[in-house]
């Protein structure tokens, strides 16, 4: 099958939409005393009867080379820790994200629910069961990246071919290039990206530094995924037949 | 005197050739040239039929030796703080012991015993070594208070007010991921645990606590990580899935190739734990007390540590001292009554008390067993209570076939009353749970 198409930034969801002052009482839900709220597995944020919303499981899958900070990105979304250490992840280790998001079209609200599955690259060169079990009923990939680790950028495209080639069921691919604050020390040049970027066609985020404490510097990250696994299964209802509301008002 | 924990340094070097492999702890690295005498010296006792396994310095320093499968070895080098020589050498060496066994059971759990054995490549073992760096580094901080499984190998458990209940969920869930192997650990304590997983080697119950704390503190909601057993399967990995089911409560199995974690979680986490939310919550409220809130315990009691030497489960706790508006000298910190609570354990283990024979012990240490017997063996008897009073506080240790209790009290307690307190909170907290 072919694959999607990625839509426009902004196309399907509400940008920015976590500071509009309408979206402070499903935003609260994942605060805790200003700070992300950490949700066991038995838990999920709960809103009041009367506005009842409902909540899209997805599963995403962080691939990228030893050392290029999968691990922190995994935190760094889901508001945990980050660590200040760089540790070998010896294993798979998953996080969840919960994200509001506002349909542009139908103005619904929806939680997103992101699984991030991280696992260590060592440990995936070890151990062959790991890869299949990251793969398995996968929606997403991130292909990070480092802005100061040149081999990495250039390993991408190898990732990337290796989740073309059918008949891998169609999954969202996004890349995004970390530590982008640090400068002083990038590898890659901005020309570069943007002839890769031109080749693949594949929406391309920025991260780094700055940890605010705010939803700002990840929201970007979360509504650019969002918004194409929406537009993903959309498409893939459109092409089985049913039509749901979200994709008539798509396609 | 008691000493403060100072600094650990830990190196690592091929046995063979010397060849460094990785260093840990420490922020000032040991020089290249001292770590290569480090060595030499050991190597140059080895070739004189001597196994050097410890020594101290002028400054009260101390370092340990120990050569594993005789591929890697391992060096503790602790530097002795001011006023740190003295009598405390021997904790000091029991400890620094202790760490080497643990750090070199981290490397199996991580690495596997062949890739440690057979040593074909440094370069890709110095890399593979890597791997194993954030649980040696948790071993050699050991700033987490509250947990003495590391010294004591007993697994640090939590007794939940309605144990029955998270027993069954526990076995069932085990069963329904095709594993015997199953455990629950509350604020990183195990609250219950299947049978089986009892009958795992002592070190590997308190290791695998301290991969699943610190895999808990990321918090991260699920993990599947290969994990070879030091002494049950230290050649063939199995996966140790752990879901977070609520914050502070997690679950985990041991298990071979199925189910995915994937298929684990959706399918078994709900179905089994979701009824029982209640159940954790009121798991989670026990807290760092862990015992039942229904066991009262003497108002005048600093720090208690119970051993049940069967099944080799503690169980421990740290009153926060309430300050008294008029009383005179400063109370001591939490962290201070754990730290004399470690101390005074290790100061009765090494002098009076017998340690339960480990599995797997290498023959030198059993050579220092034995010196230990022949000494306990001096006073004729085998001891079963021991005291000592010191300015801060006094503590009180008492062994029974089944327990061992040590108990710190602050220094207004009589002496004499130390005896009955001891015994009376060891029969009040083995009555009412059976501990």
């Amino acid at each position: 099958m072919a694959d999607v198409r990625p839509p426009a930034p902004g196309s399907v969801l509400v940008s920015d939409w976590h500071r509009c002052k309408e979206s402070k009482e499903f935003f609260n839900k994942i605060l805790h005393k200003k700070m992300r709220k950490n949700f066991g597995l038995l838990e999920s944020p709960v809103m009041p009867p009367q506005v009842a919303v409902d909540t899209v499981h997805y599963k995403i899958f962080i691939s990228g080379k030893s050392g290029v900070g999968k691990t922190a990105l995994a935190a760094r979304l889901a508001g945990l820790s980050i660590p200040n250490l760089h540790y070998e992840t010896t294993g798979i280790e998953t996080s969840v994200v919960y994200w509001p998001v506002k349909l542009k079209d139908s103005g619904r609200v929806l939680f997103f629910r992101l699984q991030l599955w991280d696992c260590g690259e060592n440990a995936l060169r070890r151990f062959d069961h790991l890869l299949p079990s990251c793969k398995e009923q996968v929606d997403a990939v991130l292909f990070l990246f480092s802005f100061t680790d040149r081999t990495s950028f250039d390993d991408l495209s190898n990732q990337i071919a290796k989740w073309m080639v059918p008949p891998v069921s169609p999954v969202v691919k996004l890349v995004v290039g970390t530590k982008f604050d640090l400068f002083m020390h990038c590898d890659v040049a901005e020309r570069d990206v943007k002839l890769f970027q031109e080749r693949w066609r594949l929406p391309l985020l920025r991260v780094g530094g700055e940890v605010g404490d705010g939803l700002g510097d990840i929201a970007p990250v979360l509504n650019c995924l969002a918004e194409q696994l929406w537009h993903q299964d959309c498409v893939t209802a459109g092409s089985a037949g049913i039509h749901t509301q979200e994709t008539e008002t798509l396609l | 005197m008691m000493l403060q924990d100072g600094s650990t340094q830990l190196l690592c070097l091929t046995a063979s050739s010397g060849v460094p492999l990785f260093t840990r702890g420490a922020s000032r690295q040991l020089p290249f040239s001292v770590i290569g005498s480090l060595n030499g010296v050991h190597m140059f006792g080895g070739g004189q039929g001597v196994v050097l396994s410890c020594c101290e310095t002028e400054g009260g320093g101390k370092v340990v030796w120990r050569v594993f499968q005789e591929s890697v070895m391992l060096i503790a080098v602790s530097g002795g703080g001011p006023g740190g020589a003295g009598s405390s050498s021997k904790e000091e060496e029991a400890r620094l012991q202790r760490l080497l066994e643990n750090v070199w059971n981290c490397m199996v759990l991580v690495l596997g015993q062949d890739e440690l054995a057979n040593m074909r490549n440094v370069e890709r073992i110095k890399r593979d070594l890597r791997s194993c760096f954030s649980l040696i580094d948790q071993l050699l901080e050991e700033r987490h208070e509250g947990f003495l499984g590391n010294l004591t190998h007993c697994a640090d458990s939590l007794l939940p007010p309605n144990p029955t209940l998270v027993q069954e969920a526990v076995d069932g869930f085990a069963q329904a991921a095709d594993s015997e192997f199953g455990c629950l650990l509350v604020h990183g304590r195990i609250a219950a645990a299947t049978e089986k997983w009892w009958r795992l080697a002592p070190q590997e119950v308190v290791l695998l606590s301290v991969l699943m704390r610190s895999l808990s503190a990321s918090g991260s909601a699920s993990c599947d990580y290969p994990v070879f057993l030091p002494h049950g399967s230290p050649t063939v990995a199995h996966r140790l899935l752990r879901f977070h089911l609520l914050p502070g409560a997690d679950v985990c199995v041991l298990c071979g190739p199925t189910p995915s974690l994937h298929r684990a979680e959706s399918g078994l986490v709900g179905r089994f734990w979701s009824p029982l939310v209640e159940t954790l919550r009121d798991c989670l409220a026990v807290g760092e007390r862990c015992l039942p809130a229904s066991i009262s315990l003497r108002p005048d009691m600093l720090a208690l540590l119970l051993i049940n030497r069967e099944t080799r489960r503690s169980v421990s706790c740290v009153r926060a001292p309430t300050n008294h508006p008029l009383s005179g000298p400063p109370l001591l910190s939490k962290a201070r009554c754990w730290e004399l609570l470690k101390l005074f354990y290790s100061f009765s283990m090494t002098r009076y008390f017998s340690q339960e024979e480990t599995l797997c012990v290498s023959p030198e240490e059993r050579t220092q067993k034995g010196n230990t017997e022949d000494f306990v063996l001096g006073f004729t008897h085998q001891p079963l209570q021991c005291y000592l009073v010191t300015e801060e506080c006094k503590s009180f240790g008492l062994q029974t076939a089944q327990h061992q209790l040590f108990l710190v009290t602050p220094p207004s307690v009589p002496t004499f009353a130390l005896r009955t307190a001891a015994t009376q909170t060891l029969s009040d907290i083995v009555t009412a749970t059976g501990f």
